[in-house]
């Protein structure tokens, strides 16, 4: 995709310190006075130092959590990455005059988005601050897909992680990932480019009280 | 208005809500002139199908009344009379194109829901959960109707409302099923449950060529109807072994294409496989009963075609994938795309073809809904099929 990153790590450097302190921690607790309990601990904080030298959570790899520890933006130090595509029905120029509209560019609800690359019909950039700091950075391409089946967009985006790879992965179990917020704005892109609305239920009837 | 509330497992009730309006320029408010009860309505019902809320309004087979329409619905009219399809689809997107109506992809607000369960999303239904778009359904005064100017059909006076309301759902249902057969001169088509789209199958078999059609159930007002309203042979499988009973009834070689009109609440008569299924279901540890798929895989003759009408929802067991592969079986199945069979149907009915009014056993008041519910459920009263007036 976009990025062409391989990607392996899903513990930000934060985590991995962290996994670090903690596994010792359990470690010297299990060693002061052994038992068989303790030792299950030491396992424990054997497998976080693990992580913590990979730098990965196999429990947070189905979620799809993924970290740059490099990112292409030397203001960031490491970024979480998420990635999204989606075909839309439509000629490439319609769905890129669509989406370089503000409120429908692909981005996350930061401050101010500020564009930094534009290729009309083909690639957009952009970058999104609030106060001085950099909060998120993505792009997006365009190009037709097979067969006149309309145009393929697809979306990178780095945001620069607060909370860690843990948050990352409550943010996900609890539905409000940056992931579910790229794909519902490309999803509602395609519904409004395609049907000219956006579907929905909010202002229906229901019986609950 | 008054509307049909979904609260718990067995537990509807008729209630008064706002009046529906109209929240996109594709829509429409119908008032309700009759709507029926789904086969499928009762595994929300028997509490089978995640994702539904307390309060959510049932129903996805309604016709009736045009009383309003958005600004983007341009071929419908104030009073005009219209059968509405249960799957609510756009028109537009890369499967409507392609008439697989029931794959919109612009139609179910909630596809990040239907995604984690199923991979991708398929289009959004009316009153089926809030994994399939939490629509408000029709048993109800009123409905409103999303893509109005794609999906209702109008419908000519000649036309009685029953003969016509079951464009919405069934009729559809069980034509797609017959289709899927692949129907050739000489063929044989088993049809595993007789309730009305198993009625239907058989009636679209016969319209589509079949030689002979092997109608299977344990309620015998339904074997009834299938072999004095269609011609069908019928199999009690509470009486015969169903496997035995295909392979001596087709010179032991088994039925060309067989359908399984029954899904994910299969019964099966004193079966340990039933037994297994039942506990496992309710222990959580598999979401659907395949008792009907597993013995139609089965009974299937050597390359031939299963057809799936019936509702899965989820995950099953101990499926005879050794069976399928190695007698080069096919597997086809959908929720119907219902836009795709509506004015064909709709002019075979004119033509008198098939009247399909004929399943119906029970007319009721809206407001006797939980009452027919159970007796639908529970086949009280030789129940086959309930019109609700609201």
């Amino acid at each position: 995709m976009a990025t062409g990153l391989n990607l392996k790590l899903n513990l930000t450097r934060a985590d991995r310190l962290g996994y670090v302190v903690g596994g010792l921690a359990l470690i010297v607790w299990a060693l002061r006075r052994p038992s068989f309990a303790r030792a299950g601990a030491a396992g424990v904080g054997g497998w976080l130092l693990y992580q913590a030298y990979t730098g990965r959570n196999p429990m947070f790899k189905p979620l799809g959590i993924r970290v740059n520890p490099a990112p292409a933006l030397p203001e960031a130090v490491e970024t979480i990455v998420v990635e999204e595509a989606i075909t839309i029905s439509r000629p490439r120029t319609e769905v890129y005059t669509f989406l370089a509209r503000g409120e429908n560019l692909p981005a996350l609800a930061d401050e101010a988005v500020q564009i930094t690359r534009d290729l009309p019909g083909e690639e957009l950039a952009w970058r999104a601050t609030r106060g001085e700091a950099l909060m998120h950075f993505g792009s997006l391409g365009l190009r037709d897909a097979p067969g006149g089946r309309g145009t393929i967009v697809s979306v990178s985006l780095e945001y620069l992680p607060s909370g860690g790879s843990l948050g990352a992965a409550i943010s996900h179990l609890m539905g409000r990932s940056p992931q579910r917020v790229l794909a519902d704005k490309l999803r509602r892109a395609r519904s409004l480019l395609e049907t000219g609305e956006v579907p929905t239920t909010d202002g229906q009837p229901t019986g609950r009280r | 208005m008054k509307a049909v509330c979904w609260h718990d497992k067995l537990d509807v009730r008729v209630e008064r809500v706002p009046d529906p309006a109209i929240l996109n320029p594709r829509d429409a408010i119908v008032r309700v002139r009759a709507t029926a009860i789904c086969g499928s309505d009762l595994h929300l019902y028997g509490g089978f199908v995640p994702g539904m809320v307390k309060g959510d309004i049932l129903g996805h087979e309604f016709m009736g009344e045009v009383v309003e329409v958005g600004d983007g619905v341009k071929n419908l009219n104030v009073g005009d009379r219209v059968v509405v399809p249960f799957p609510i689809a756009c028109g537009n997107c890369f499967f409507c194109q392609r008439e697989l109506y029931s794959l919109c992809e612009n139609s179910n607000p909630n596809a990040y829901m239907a995604e984690k369960l199923w991979g991708y999303s398929p289009c959004g239904i009316f009153g089926y959960s809030h994994l399939l778009g939490g629509y408000a359904g029709g048993q109800a005064e009123y409905a409103r109707v999303p893509f109005a100017d794609i999906g209702p059909i109008k419908v000519p006076d000649s036309l009685s409302d029953e003969q016509v309301l079951f464009l919405s759902d069934i009729l559809p249902t069980g034509y797609m099923a017959a289709e899927n057969c692949g129907i050739q001169r000489g063929d044989t088509v088993a049809v595993w449950g007789c309730g009305p789209v198993g009625q239907f199958a058989i009636a679209s078999a016969f319209l589509l060529g079949a030689e002979r059609v092997i109608a299977i159930d344990r309620f015998q007002e339904r074997l009834r109807l299938a072999a004095t309203a269609l011609d069908a042979e019928t199999i009690d499988y509470t009486e015969d072994s169903v496997l035995e009973a295909l392979k001596d009834m087709t010179g032991g070689r088994g039925p060309d294409a067989c359908i399984d009109a029954v899904g994910m609440e299969a019964h099966a008569h004193h079966s340990m496989a039933f037994a297994y299924d039942r506990v496992k279901q309710a222990m959580m540890l598999e979401t659907d009963r395949p008792v009907a798929l597993r013995e139609a895989i089965q009974g299937c003759r050597s390359g031939g075609t299963i057809s799936v009408a019936g509702v899965y929802g989820g995950m099953i067991d101990k499926f005879p994938a050794g069976t399928l592969m190695n007698r080069s079986l096919t597997i086809r199945t959908g929720q119907t795309h219902v836009q795709r069979y509506m004015r064909p149907l709709l002019e075979r009915i004119e033509k008198g073809e098939i009247d399909p009014s004929f399943v119906i056993t029970h007319r009721m008041a809206l407001d006797e809904a939980p009452l027919a519910y159970r007796l639908f459920r529970d086949k009280q009263d030789d129940c086959i099929k309930v019109v609700l007036k609201p």
